[in-house]
C-alpha cells in the first residue's frame, strides 16, 4: 500500500501512515472544516492495510496537542479496527503522546486506554 | 451622534466583559480567524494555560453547533459541509473571573424538544457520569441528523466548571431562537 504522508495545517495534524513499515502517526493539532472528509481516506486506508494478510506489528503514535469532539469520534473509528485486529493476533502498539501538565490530554488518552484488552496502549508524557 | 451611539454600544458590551463577540454569518473560516484572536488575547491577558485551552475549546464546539445546525444558511447544506455558512451568534467573556462562551441561532421547531431533552440530559449528569456518557457516546455511530460526533455537547459540559445553561425562544415563524451560555 502507498505511504500517506501529509503536512499539518492551522487544524489538521501532520499524518504519516508508512504501511510498509506498520508505522502510522498523527502529529499536531485536529479541528478540521470536515473532520469526516479529513479522516474518512484514513479509515478506509487503514482498514485497506489490516485487511492484508501481512503480520508486520504496528506502531501508531498520536501526539495530538488538541482536537475536537469530530476529530475525538474519527479517533475512535481508527482505534476500533486497530484493537479488532490485535484481537485476531496481530501485533499493535498506540502511543499516546501527551505534554508534561497537559491533563485533558492525559485523560484523554487514559479514557481511549480503557477500551483497549488487546492492543497495547503506552501513555507517553513528553516535557511540555 | 454616530461615534457616541457607537461607543455608548461598546461600551456596554465592555462592561458585560465582552472579549471577543460575532454576529452574523459563520463560516469554518470565520470560526479560525475568530478562535486565533482569542487564543492570543487570552495569551497575553496572563490566563492559565488549561483554563484558555478550555476555553478555546467550547468555542471551537459552540461556533461549530451553530454553522451546521443553525436554521438560517446561506450556503444551502448540499456541498461539502466545510462549505456551510450559518447565521448565528457566538460571544466570549468574562464575569466574575470567570470565562463564559454564549452561542444563539435560529432552530427549526421541530428540532426543539429533542435538543431540549438531550440538554436537560446532560445537565443532570455529575463529571463522572459525563465522562461515562462521552465515552459510550464516543464508541456509538452518530444520532442521525448529526454532522458530527454527537458528543460535542457532552465535551462542552466537560469542559465547563458549572452547568451549562441554555434557553429556547419561540419566533413564531415556524423556527425557535436557541442559546447556550457555558461557563469556564
Amino acid at each position: 500500500m502507498d505511504r500517506i504522508q501529509l503536512a499539518a495545517t492551522d487544524r489538521s495534524p501532520r499524518v504519516d501512515f508508512d504501511f510498509a513499515t506498520g508505522h502510522l502517526s498523527l502529529h499536531g493539532e485536529s479541528y478540521p472544516e470536515d473532520a469526516a472528509a479529513f479522516f474518512g481516506p484514513l479509515l478506509q486506508a487503514l482498514r485497506a492495510y489490516l485487511a492484508d494478510t501481512s503480520a508486520t506489528p504496528i506502531v501508531f503514535e498520536v501526539g495530538l496537542a488538541y482536537f475536537n469532539s469530530s476529530s475525538a469520534k474519527a479517533l475512535m473509528n481508527l482505534f476500533m479496527p486497530l484493537e479488532d485486529a490485535a484481537e485476531e493476533g496481530r501485533a499493535v502498539t498506540v502511543r499516546w503522546r501527551f505534554a508534561d501538565g497537559d491533563e485533558t490530554i492525559e485523560e484523554a488518552g487514559e479514557d481511549f486506554a480503557a477500551d483497549f484488552s488487546y492492543a497495547r496502549f503506552e501513555m507517553v508524557r513528553e516535557a511540555a | 451622534m454616530l461615534a457616541r451611539d457607537f461607543m455608548n454600544f461598546f461600551d456596554a458590551s465592555r462592561r458585560q466583559g465582552v472579549i471577543l463577540s460575532f454576529g452574523g454569518d459563520i463560516s469554518e473560516n470565520v470560526l479560525f480567524s475568530l478562535g486565533e484572536v482569542l487564543k492570543l488575547r487570552m495569551s497575553q491577558g496572563e490566563t492559565d494555560a488549561s483554563v484558555a485551552k478550555r476555553v478555546f475549546a467550547i468555542f471551537v464546539e459552540q461556533a461549530q453547533n451553530v454553522i451546521r445546525y443553525s436554521a438560517d444558511k446561506v450556503v444551502k447544506p448540499s456541498g461539502p459541509q466545510a462549505s456551510l455558512i450559518s447565521n448565528g451568534v457566538i460571544v466570549v467573556g468574562m464575569e466574575a473571573g470567570r470565562f463564559y462562551v454564549v452561542c444563539g441561532n435560529e432552530l427549526p421547531d421541530p428540532d426543539v424538544p429533542p435538543l431540549r431533552a438531550r440538554l436537560d440530559h446532560i445537565a443532570s449528569l455529575n463529571s463522572d457520569e459525563l465522562k461515562a456518557y462521552y465515552r459510550e457516546k464516543l464508541r456509538q455511530p452518530p444520532d442521525e441528523g448529526s454532522l458530527g460526533g454527537s458528543i460535542g455537547l457532552i465535551e462542552i459540559a466537560r469542559r465547563s466548571s458549572a452547568p451549562v445553561e441554555y434557553d429556547f425562544q419561540a419566533l413564531g415563524s415556524g423556527r425557535s431562537f436557541f442559546c447556550l451560555k457555558a461557563y469556564i
